[in-house]
């Protein structure tokens, strides 16, 4: 163990002692009852200082104050030291979207704590205490946000109550400011760290005031990344960083095809190689989120075990998905999306919507599987021991893998003790931690901590993929060129098919995003092709709305220019057509969005011969974005040369981190849209590396200019929605440019 | 006598398998993890380090090759993360999840040791071995370009 690795661990040990004593005893405040005795217990934990945990009622709002049977979650965790050093953790995981920074600093703003003097911690996993910490869906900030200001706001009215006292005054006599108690009378001033013990003793508020939008000091601020400082000189600590005394290295390979099963393995060059510990076979986990099962070699060094690996002779029985080739399969999607398919939804009447119809179009949209990639491959460390597990990790879940592992190890799930780290990137790959299982797998056998990382091809070819999917839509229109009706049909393999592999076809449940869109189309009806999966499936950032945005983004481009209206105007009529009371609302944001991208891009301005802009605006995850793409095209050749980008998130917390989120999304929305796909033939992925998944790279960055609505609805989450309009705003753009269109995602497939 | 490298000012025996990457030699035997794994064949630049000053892809470089050289990490590029570049990074607020970052550092400080005044064209095509899955690519860009601005300014 060398030295600066030592510091490193034994810093991250003093960071947490108190967090450790307070899993061995669930101590924790609930507003309503018996707080005081437990808040006493909790301060004694730590020598002097106010130590909140603090229980709020659950989201949902069902919580019956004062009542016996009421359930509370913990949510949010501040300590404050007498010497003012504020710690704040964050429950929900980060992975690069700045959560860590966004929900710790409503909790500062609340608490008027100055934010100098805030350093944040991420959170073990802990639901008792955290509430969830499943981290996707742009749902952190959306559940979040309140519960975190009403825990920062009870700590401020806590630490006033503690100077009215000091000084025997009102509290009313008294403000918070800045990490201070002022007494209004004479303009006395107590710091936070003098008023610390004292306020641990204070009644923790009920009901705490929140603030005024006009009172936010840090809340709808520009931030800057409460860590940055750490990236630059490579020293934040990510998931695949982590170091233990005595720990292994080990590489591992996978059963190509899934449902393959292992036949045998000769691991006789592989032990022979110096350095290598062990070779086990992992039998295949039973949980939908788990290992497909593998062979892993342990070594005294990562790169020996990836050697060792390689020399293993493996015979795998490869099962019924070696069947398995994309191009054939999305063949027959899209037949299955060409003819009638099974019913889901269906409003007014559509058949005679098209027997009256002026004119009917009718398009089919394709994509491909994804692999997320994210820079970090899949990597933790386990260390399995009689009485303890413990698992630092880069995940978007540690529930799920306590859960696991307390399956696995026959454990309770509170035993399992999961540090959250840094992930380097994880864009709903990190959701399923079937690496971590795998390294504690092989930290039982071995007896020792094990640092398992996958290598790039393993990441890339054992993934729970994106699906490929097949749209086809047709629309009727009257001779004003409004739409009257609107078929639409999907196949895909359905995530759902994890948890039962009967499924064959996208369910209900899978269609809500067009079932609901805000689109005012009188005769509807959605139909799900049969799609049955022979590969892992899970969601890739934006989720459904990678492929259900691209269509409809799309075919209303494709709409408007058959009824030879402009985009943007054709897309207020659909809009305004909308006479469903409960989403007013979302008409109404989506259209304020779109013509804020418009208007950011020049829409209608005249353009040199070859280029265009294209436009396209979703509504997803409760938050709304619009895209203008501004393209050169020159043939084949396709130059994106400017984004604007318009967002309405309700209440933006982080400025910066919502522009850099949108920057963000626009490159991830470029790989997918002109060129990244995962290709199988005979049941195994083709791909390998960056070479033959081409993400996007410096030399295709637009200029992103990003447009936020400045709001007073309550916040939603912006992780995910960015990505959609991106390929559909793209494809009307070359269109506009060259008069070609693309419906095929990526645009430009590599041959592999 | 055995081998030995240097990295950050400090020589260190090389007392591994000759045919181990560099990357590897950092990581796990001298616990220098900044320097990223990202795909082990030179294609994603996160494991960028400077041997004797040159940008160099260190997962596909064995360690027996370099005996006597100079390696910096990034936890080596300055002292207290003052140079130019770390210092633009922080006020463009270039990270997201930050993984590729060193890779980045490394890569256009090797550029602006060898050219203190490029072009954008210059750091589009220095910077293109670089991925970055976040898209981080147009802050990277400006922070690149104030940090040579800067360092022109102290010519």
């Amino acid at each position: 163990m060398n030295k600066h690795i030592l510091d490193a661990m034994s810093a991250y040990y003093d960071a947490n002692p108190i967090e450790s004593s307070i899993v061995s005893q669930p101590a924790t405040i609930a507003f309503d009852n018996v707080s005081r005795r437990n808040f006493l217990k909790v301060a004694g934990i730590a020598s002097s200082g106010l130590v909140m945990g603090v229980s709020l009622p659950s989201f949902a709002g069902t919580a019956n104050k004062g009542s016996a049977a009421a359930e509370f979650n913990p949510n949010a965790f501040i300590h404050l030291s007498e010497n003012g050093d504020t710690l704040i953790y964050c429950g929900r995981c980060e992975m690069g979207q700045g959560i860590s920074t966004a929900l710790p600093a409503a909790v500062a703003d609340e608490m008027e704590a100055d934010w100098s003097k805030v350093s944040i911690e991420q959170a073990d996993g802990n639901e008792a205490k955290f509430g969830s910490q499943a981290t996707g869906g742009s749902a952190s900030i959306r559940k979040m946000f309140e519960p975190m200001r009403k825990a920062g706001a009870a700590a401020k009215e806590m630490l006033i109550l503690a100077a009215a006292k000091v000084w025997q005054v009102n509290a009313s006599d008294c403000y918070a400011e800045n990490h201070f108690v002022i007494n209004k009378q004479n303009q006395q001033k107590l710091s936070y760290g003098e008023l610390a013990t004292l306020a641990a003793n204070i009644e923790v508020p009920i009901d705490p005031k929140l603030k005024s939008k006009s009172q936010y000091r840090y809340i709808g601020k520009a931030l800057d990344r409460h860590d940055q400082g750490k990236v630059v000189v490579g020293k934040r600590v990510y998931g695949v960083d982590t170091k233990l005394p005595g720990m292994k290295y080990a590489a591992i390979v996978h059963c190509p095809v899934l449902g393959g099963k292992l036949k045998s393995v000769d691991n006789s060059q592989a032990l022979k190689m110096s350095g290598v510990i062990d070779v086990v076979e992992i039998s295949p986990i039973k949980h939908p989120f788990s290992s497909i099962g593998a062979v892993a070699v342990v070594a005294d060094n990562s790169w020996t075990a990836q050697q060792a690996v390689k020399q293993l002779k493996i015979e795998w029985d490869l099962g019924a998905n070696a069947v398995y080739n994309t191009q054939e399969y999305k063949a027959q999607l899209v037949k299955n999306v060409e003819t009638e398919a099974q019913l889901v939804t269906a409003r007014g009447d559509i058949k005679k919507a098209f027997s009256n119809a002026a004119t009917t179009l009718s398009a089919t949209y394709t994509g491909g599987h994804l692999s997320h990639a994210p820079m970090e491959p899949n990597a933790s460390v386990v260390w399995v021991q009689k009485d303890s597990c413990e698992v630092w990790a880069s995940t978007q879940s540690p529930a799920d893998i306590q859960k696991v592992l307390a399956q696995y190890l026959k454990r309770k799930p509170e035993d399992i003790n999961v540090h959250v780290m840094m992930a380097g990137g994880a864009f709903g790959r990190k959701f399923k931690c079937d690496y971590v299982h795998e390294a504690a797998v092989i930290s039982e056998k071995i007896n020792a901590p094990v640092q398992l990382t996958w290598t790039r091809e393993e990441d890339m070819r054992t993934g729970f993929y994106h699906s490929i999917n097949a749209q086809h839509i047709q629309a009727s229109m009257d001779e004003q060129g409004k739409v009257t009706g609107w078929l639409h049909r999907a196949a895909f393999p359905s995530i759902n098919t994890l948890f039962d592999a009967s499924v064959s076809r996208p369910s209900k449940n899978n269609f809500s995003e067009i079932d609901e869109h805000p689109f005012g189309i009188k005769n509807y009806r959605s139909e799900s092709g049969e799609s049955p999966a022979h590969t892992r499936i899970g969601w890739y950032r934006a989720v459904y709305a990678i492929f259900y945005g691209f269509a409809m983004g799309t075919f209303a481009d494709e709409l408007a220019d058959k009824a030879q209206q402009d985009t943007v105007k054709f897309l207020h009529s659909i809009y305004d057509a909308n006479t469903n009371a409960e989403q007013q609302q979302n008409t109404k944001r989506s259209k304020a969005v779109l013509d804020l991208a418009a208007k950011g891009a020049g829409w209608g301005k005249k353009l040199p011969k070859g280029e265009g802009i294209g436009i396209a605006v979703h509504y997803s995850f409760r938050s709304y974005v619009a895209m203008a793409v501004h393209v050169k095209v020159d043939g084949d050749n396709i130059k994106v040369l400017n984004v604007d980008c318009a967002i309405d998130c309700g209440q933006v917390l982080n400025t910066d981190g919502a522009t850099a989120q949108m920057e963000g999304a626009v490159v991830m929305g470029m790989s997918l849209a002109l060129a990244t796909e995962i290709t199988f033939r005979d049941g195994a992925v083709v791909n390998s590396n960056f070479h033959d998944y081409p993400v996007m790279r410096l030399k295709d960055m637009p200029k992103v200019t990003v447009h936020i609505v400045d709001s007073d609805e309550k916040p939603t989450g912006l992780g995910e929605p960015g990505v959609s309009p991106f390929a559909p705003a793209l494809s009307n753009a070359v269109y506009a440019a060259s008069g070609k269109r693309y419906r095929d995602l990526p645009f430009k497939p590599l041959k592999v | 006598m055995s081998k030995t490298i240097n990295v950050n000012g400090i020589e260190y025996p090389i007392d591994v398998d000759e045919q181990m990457p560099l990357l590897w030699f950092l990581r796990d035997k001298l616990e220098f993890t900044g320097t990223k794994f990202g795909c082990g064949n030179g294609l994603c630049g996160a494991c960028t380090v400077h041997v004797d000053g040159q940008a160099t892809r260190s997962c596909i470089t064995p360690v027996s090759t370099l005996a006597n050289k100079n390696i910096t990490t990034i936890e080596g590029l300055s002292e207290h993360g003052e140079h130019p570049l770390q210092k633009a990074w922080l006020e463009n607020n270039v990270p997201q999840c930050g993984y590729c970052q060193a890779g980045q550092i490394m890569n256009a400080a090797s550029l602006l040791a060898t050219n203190s005044s490029p072009t954008d064209d210059e750091i589009v095509s220095a910077m293109q071995g670089n991925i970055c899955r976040c898209g981080t690519y147009q802050r990277i860009k400006k922070a690149i370009r104030v940090a040579a601005d800067e360092l022109a300014k102290e010519v």
